[in-house]
């Protein structure tokens, strides 16, 4: 029943967004479409770890960075995007092997500035080994289709929905949430816990890498640091909490609320969203554990309960 | 080597005062506070304003820290307070949260209001030098180290000699114990809290002489946390010795890999210390 | 009868305090073995050591034939021993469904299918009662309910042995009665139990056998009726501990 719904309102979701290039034209619009789908990977993979694991990770942006890294320096050496794409997602995770793993060993308190710390690390050390811009040279630019760039981050931006859907309501995912809401009680019940955290952070850092890639196929010039930019942490954290950590449809509403707002303040306020974010973040830990969903659902259970009576009567 | 040493032990005298108010609401509360570099790059911002109405950055420096004690005062009232109750991983883990969102916040409202532009704070004597035994010593830089010792010696003695400070103490100690024996915690939580931002006015006006954004004030708090890990959590007298210790190691780091290297220095330091100490220095074990 | 478990020279230092000082004990299959003695004692710690969340200072124990001293508690769970908390331990923001069904997806005989784990945790949650509960929210469930959810947590993992750490502290004494039952029927069901509980009304009706800690060493071991009447047992209860035997 449950997941019937879903999966409708997954081809649903294709299809419109599918066939949106061909009502829309302007090249505004899918590039903003194109972000959304971005963002959304970017903190639908957080999600996974941070949302349904409990590992608050301010590192994504390592991950995320080494995804476009590796993506941009295989795909500009010539060869076809979806096998650079697959190589730079691939390096995310043997970084992640590398350094998160070891991450994964503190206090789970501590994780967070751990993985902060190596965020910062890998911003420094990529800015002092590459200090000039990377820019495409004539043939790939000739050669650029925005369409293609769109597709690419649909599909990065669906798969990553569906394989973190199917990983939290199988019985891995069921030792996922175990693990956020107790470590303890869950190895008392036969959960291997750290197997299964490194399994989230792989899974996770594999996503965001290939969101790393499509940055990485997207942007015509960059500094090769700029996709290891603390932002790439801090924003799936952002609009995860927002939109209501550990639900599959959080993020999404997150992501969509984070661009709706830089859009309409970027034409007038310059970074008014962030601060209007920042400050909806601290009330959501505060007073909405929840997020945005919660209260969706509140709504819905209200509305529910007057229907009923409004029936009864 | 021997100039890089002075620029290591200057700088460490630095992050030793940083570190003085994360640690204390560490040791505390077990709060970890990531915005308080973001205060610190606050309160720069105030003495540069005052700079510019003609007022010494050291004469504006205790206005800074009781507007800053202050506003530590009603950020801790306003949401900080709210954790007090919960367990240590959550108090840890909710207030690094809580932090993190108050440092995007502070820092996007200073680049709105001052833009993303790099500062500095220029007095006539900001340039200043003097040579021992063919060394030279930045004047401000040393004033920080006395500075730095100045304040560490008297919160020393405010939290060994008053009362007020040993509710501190005991507070730190344990929560429940210390309530019972009649002393209030939430008030002495605020205190020290607010106690904590406060002494950011110091750092403050020694980054402020030297060059600040928005933004940078994440890397300040790294120097900062990175320091209490090394010092042991919770204690306070220790914090000064390991800021030099971080300061002398960044300096002889950038002796053998070269300047663009410093700041991976003590953030690998970091994460190695976490990683092999994972318990870190708590002694209990935990169930 | 053959032996479940075997623990010898058991000992655990914390820091200075020796929390387990010697304690040698075996279990045999079917029994349910009551430990007693004042707060403090150890005996929660024992539990510990048993389900391998601390590995003994000094010593071994032995689980069907197996040395487990160290296995964490993950790998101690899926050989057939499970525990509950003292202070409960439920996953606040799953379901109370949720909580169980990750005892039969995991554990020590998991499901084969997740659909699977869930009847057999709606079963589970039955024989509990507290299947009218299933989808309430973990964490908003009353004290009763969250001792209920930890017995149906532990249960769930299928296990050979039971550590139950005072499962009955807080119930009413009516509700203490049904409890009582609960574990007579889980031991007729082929459960070994140890059992760690303060009401001595409990423990008699219960325990085949008793062994009583004080200050982390075993002091008596025999019968309950036994056991009460030692000497040694009733100072450790009134002499010492006069604060703690009363409340
Ligand atoms: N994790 C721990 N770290 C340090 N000391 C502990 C720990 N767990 C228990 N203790 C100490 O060991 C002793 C035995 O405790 P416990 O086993 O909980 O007793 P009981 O369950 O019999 O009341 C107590 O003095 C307690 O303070
Ligand atoms: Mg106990």
């Amino acid at each position: 029943m449950m997941r019937r719904r879903a999966w409708i309102t997954f081809c649903l979701a294709a299809l419109c967004f599918g066939f949106l290039p061909a009502l829309i034209r302007s090249e505004y619009f899918l590039n903003l479409f194109l972000m959304f789908f971005l963002y959304v990977t970017v903190a639908q993979s957080w999600n996974l770890l941070g949302g349904f694991t409990g590992q608050i990770s301010l590192g994504h942006s390592a991950f995320f960075g080494t995804g476009a890294l590796i993506t941009r320096l295989i795909w500009t050496a010539g060869v076809p995007i979806v096998p650079a794409l697959i190589a730079g997602s691939l390096s995310s995770v043997v970084l992640a092997l590398l350094v998160g793993v070891p991450c994964l060993r503190m206090r789970s308190a501590y994780f967070p500035i751990g993985t902060l710390a190596l965020a910062m690390i890998a911003q420094i050390t990529v800015a002092n080994l590459f200090p000039l811009p990377g820019s495409l040279s004539r043939g790939y630019l000739t050669g650029y289709s925005m369409l293609s760039r769109y597709y690419l981050a649909l599909l990065v931006a669906m798969l990553t929905v569906a394989v973190v859907y199917w990983i939290v309501r199988s019985r891995t995912g069921l030792a996922l949430v175990g693990i956020r809401d107790d470590e303890a009680a869950a190895e008392a019940m036969g959960v291997r816990t750290f197997k299964h955290k490194v399994f989230a952070l792989m899974v996770s850092s594999w996503l965001v890498g290939l969101g790393g890639g499509i940055f990485a196929y997207h942007q015509v010039s960059y500094y090769y640091s700029a996709p290891f930019e603390l932002s790439w942490s801090f924003l799936p954290t952002l609009t995860t909490f927002i939109g209501g950590l550990g639900t599959i449809a959080g993020p999404i509403l997150g992501a969509a609320c984070f661009l709706g707002l830089s859009e309409i303040f970027a034409i007038s306020l310059g970074e008014v969203h962030l601060v209007v974010f920042a400050f909806t973040f601290i009330l959501v830990v505060l007073f909405v554990p929840g997020g945005l969903m919660s209260i969706s659902t509140k709504i819905r259970s209200l509305t529910a309960r007057i229907a009923r009576r409004a029936t009864r009567v | 080597m021997g100039q890089t040493l002075v620029y290591g032990v200057l700088n460490g005298a630095l992050y030793g005062i940083i570190a003085l108010g994360i640690a204390l609401v560490f040791g505390v509360m077990r709060y970890l506070n990531l915005a308080q570099g973001s205060l610190i790059i606050l309160g720069a911002y105030g003495i540069l304003f005052l700079f510019h109405l003609g007022v010494d950055p050291f004469a504006s420096m205790p206005l800074i820290a009781f507007l800053l004690f202050l506003l530590g005062g009603a950020l801790f009232w306003a949401s900080f307070s709210r954790l007090i109750a919960l367990s240590e991983a959550g108090r840890i883990k909710n207030s690094l949260l809580i932090s993190f969102g108050l440092m995007l916040l502070i820092d996007n409202l200073a680049t709105l209001l001052w833009t993303g532009d790099e500062r500095s704070i220029t007095p006539a004597y900001s340039g200043l030098t003097f040579g021992i035994a063919g060394l030279r010593f930045p004047l401000i830089g040393c004033v920080g180290v006395l500075s730095a010792l100045v304040i560490i010696v008297a919160l020393h003695l405010f939290l060994a000699r008053t009362y007020f400070g040993k509710s501190i103490m005991a507070v730190s100690q344990d929560h429940e114990a210390a309530s019972l024996m009649g002393v209030n915690v939430n008030l002495t939580c605020l205190v020290s809290f607010a106690i904590s931002v406060g002494l950011a006015s110091i750092p403050s006006a020694l980054i402020g002489l030297k060059s600040f954004s928005p933004t940078v004030g994440i890397q300040w708090f790294n120097k900062g946390v990175i320091v209490v890990m090394l010092s042991g959590i919770g204690n306070i007298n220790g914090v000064f010795p390991a800021g030099l210790f971080l300061g002398i190691m960044e300096a002889i780091s950038v002796y053998f890999f070269g300047a663009p290297y410093r700041e991976v220095t003590g953030l690998v330091v970091f994460v190695l210390v976490m990683v092999l100490f994972p318990k870190g220095l708590f002694k209990r074990q935990e169930l | 009868m053959a032996t479940l478990l075997e623990a010898q020279g058991l000992y655990k230092f914390f820091g200075g305090l020796t929390a387990i000082k010697g304690v040698d004990f075996h279990l045999n299959e079917g029994e349910i073995l009551g430990l007693i003695g004042p707060n403090g004692s150890g005996k929660t710690t024992l539990f510990n050591l048993i389900a391998g969340v601390f590995r003994p200072d000094r010593g071994s124990i032995r689980f069907g034939g197996r040395d487990i001293a160290g296995a964490g508690c993950a790998d101690v769970c899926q050989m057939g021993l499970a525990r509950t908390f003292q202070i409960t331990r439920p996953f606040p923001l799953l379901s109370v469904l949720d909580n169980v069904k990750l005892g039969r997806a995991y554990g020590s005989k998991p499901a084969r299918t997740l659909s699977l784990a869930e009847t057999e945790a709606i079963e589970i949650l039955d024989f509990i009662g507290l299947g009218t509960k299933r989808s309430t929210g973990a964490g908003r469930l009353g004290l009763i309910d969250r001792k209920r959810l930890e017995l149906g947590k532990a249960l769930a993992t299928k296990p050979k042995l039971l550590l139950l750490d005072e499962i009955m502290a807080g119930l009413n004494p009516t509700e203490m009665e049904a409890a009582s039952n609960l574990v007579i029927r889980i031991r007729d069901a082929g459960v070994s139990i140890i059992i760690i509980e303060h009401m001595m009304r409990a423990i008699l009706k219960l325990s085949d056998r008793v062994m009583v800690l004080n200050t982390g060493e075993k002091i008596a071991e025999g019968l309950p009726g036994d056991v009460i009447a030692d000497k040694q047992v009733i100072e450790a209860y009134l002499g010492v501990d006069t604060h703690d035997a009363q409340s």
